[in-house]
């Protein structure tokens, strides 16, 4: 997952050039281009956490979106705290603080539809006639989101940080308000499962 | 197709069966007018929504306030949590008699407010039931005997002492048996649990008094003998020391023995007791009945029943005849 899981460029730039309290900066002085700028460097990342959180392509474009209206909300807050031109601004990165609220965001809305339905994996019945390859790979799709789906939504984000978006435990550890011991059990936790799961699963494929 | 069973929580290794599973899965890319529809929201938002919360209070990297807050609030919540629980149950043992069960007093709001405030609690604050004083507080004076006894009239006026002081123990005693006994059933009544009723109580509170004066009778019988001795000693011309006038029954090597012993009697239930009575020798058994009917002014049956050899195992029901379920020793 190479190809999704690369911590942005961009990201790493902004925290030793200040780029993100410049952004911040532009935002509190409602600038919708620094908006614009933050959506197109970050939103792909965000959409990519959130989608395979919740499995749905709406909840996930709802919680990009609820994600960066909050950093609206907060912009004026955070380019006060981090003025562009002083040393502070290099402290300010909008990744790490727009994938905290992005996955708490979606670990709300995970445990709010299980409290709601009751359902794990949403089911996605299509009767329409399609070829053999769609219906394999849509197979091996609902296959690799119900792994996923099958763990507890913290062990499910520890996974989507650390295995998909490629962060290290450290910084996996820190969107998700751990310290890293605790992260590192709950990842552990979380590989069991996935493997337990896809072991089970395999098990009754043959069978 | 292996699951990698013996690194069950490592890393994910690419090209592992899992990895292959779990790289199927792609990401929709996000509509084309996606930044649009952003802008257009944030551009029509008025207020600032909160910050969803976070899952753990964790590391202070970003020095928020505002978690440091909730983190403070947490564990003074914690806290509170904790001193009220306590005080509740502290209050409950209180209320319910559980700590003076453990001989822990328990201070009254009075006495509480007097350590606070320094001032000595009001007399008008003190409840009826408190401890009761001392009727005779000059009474219980140790007695004071200078130089030997050698008059008649010194040893009346050191009988006369003792007596001044034992009325006042006496009468202090049987205050606090008194208020044992209501503070004990205002307790039941409070806690819902059954009390005598008032025939009951009467009864009881009649055996509590025909008790007490069979100890009185038999107590001031044997200080009338041990004064008369004492009167024909200092008649006799033998100055009395102060020890030899107020030697106590604990002195008595008899009368410790026997204390010792009805104190091991009472201890016993009824059943025991019986039993124990069976194991005596015939004679030691045959006096001490014969002592318990004195003290009683139960008169022996006119033909004495042979006395059952009592087994250890099956005790006679002639003796809960012979001797009745309460303490042969009592007195």
């Amino acid at each position: 997952m190479t190809g999704h899981g690369d911590p942005s460029p961009a990201a790493n730039r902004s925290a030793e050039t200040g780029v993100d309290a410049v952004l911040a900066a532009r935002m509190a002085d409602r600038d919708p281009a620094a908006l614009r700028e933050v959506i197109a460097a970050y939103g792909a990342g965000l959409h990519r956490i959130a989608y395979r959180m919740t499995g749905d392509a709406h909840e996930a474009e709802d919680i990009v979106q609820e994600t960066m209206l909050r950093l609206w909300d907060h912009a004026p807050r955070l380019a006060a705290r981090h003025p562009a031109d002083t040393a502070a601004a290099a402290g300010l990165r909008l990744p790490g603080w727009l994938k905290r609220v992005a996955t708490n965001l979606a670990i709300d809305r995970l445990r709010l539809a299980r409290r709601v339905s009751g359902d794990e994996i949403p089911e996605h019945a299509d009767d329409a006639p399609l070829a053999d390859a769609l219906i394999e790979a849509g197979q091996r799709i609902d296959t690799a989101r119900a792994l996923v789906a099958a763990l507890p939504e913290r062990q499910r984000a520890a996974i989507v940080l650390t295995y998909y978006e490629e962060l290290p435990n450290v910084e996996a550890a820190a969107v998700m308000d751990m310290n890293i011991k605790a992260f590192e059990s709950l990842l552990l936790r979380a590989r069991a499962g996935l493997r337990s799961a896809f072991a089970s699963g395999m098990q009754g494929d043959a069978a | 197709m292996s699951a990698e069973p013996n690194n069950v929580g490592g890393p994910i290794i690419a090209g592992t069966p899992l990895a292959r599973m779990l790289d199927d899965y792609p990401v929709p890319a996000l509509p084309a007018d996606f930044a649009d529809r952003v802008v257009a929201a944030a551009a029509s938002r008025s207020e600032a929504a909160p910050l969803p919360l976070l899952r753990r209070s964790g590391s202070d990297r970003d020095s928020s306030s505002g978690r440091r807050g909730r983190r403070g609030w947490r564990m003074g919540r914690r806290i509170v949590i904790g001193v009220a629980g306590f005080g509740v149950l502290a209050t409950a043992a209180a209320a319910t008699g559980l700590l003076e069960s453990f001989d822990i007093p328990v201070p009254t709001p009075q006495k509480v407010w007097a350590s606070l405030t320094g001032a000595p609690p009001a007399a008008s604050a003190i409840p009826a039931t408190s401890l009761p004083r001392d009727p005779a507080p000059g009474a219980l004076s140790p007695v004071v005997i200078d130089g030997p006894i050698d008059t008649p009239e010194e040893l009346a006026e050191v009988f006369r002492r003792i007596d001044s002081v034992r009325e006042g123990r006496v009468a202090t005693r049987r205050q606090m048996v008194d208020k044992r006994i209501d503070d004990a059933l205002e307790r039941r009544r409070a806690a819902g649990l059954a009390v005598p009723s008032a025939e009951e109580e009467a009864r009881l509170r009649q055996r509590i008094d025909e008790a007490r004066a069979r100890r009185d009778r038999s107590t001031s019988e044997n200080i009338a003998i041990r004064r008369e001795a004492l009167s024909r000693k200092v008649e006799s011309g033998v100055p009395l020391t102060r020890e030899e006038v107020l030697r106590t029954l604990r002195d008595d090597k008899t009368l410790a023995e026997q204390r010792q012993r009805r104190d091991q009697w009472r201890q016993m239930s009824p059943q025991e007791r019986r039993e124990a009575l069976g194991a005596l020798p015939p004679e030691e058994r045959r006096a001490l009945i014969e002592a318990w009917r004195e003290r009683r002014g139960v008169s022996a049956p006119a033909t004495p029943e042979p006395l059952p050899a009592y087994p250890a195992t099956t005790p006679s029901p002639d003796n809960s005849a012979a001797v009745p379920a309460g303490d042969p020793d009592q007195q």
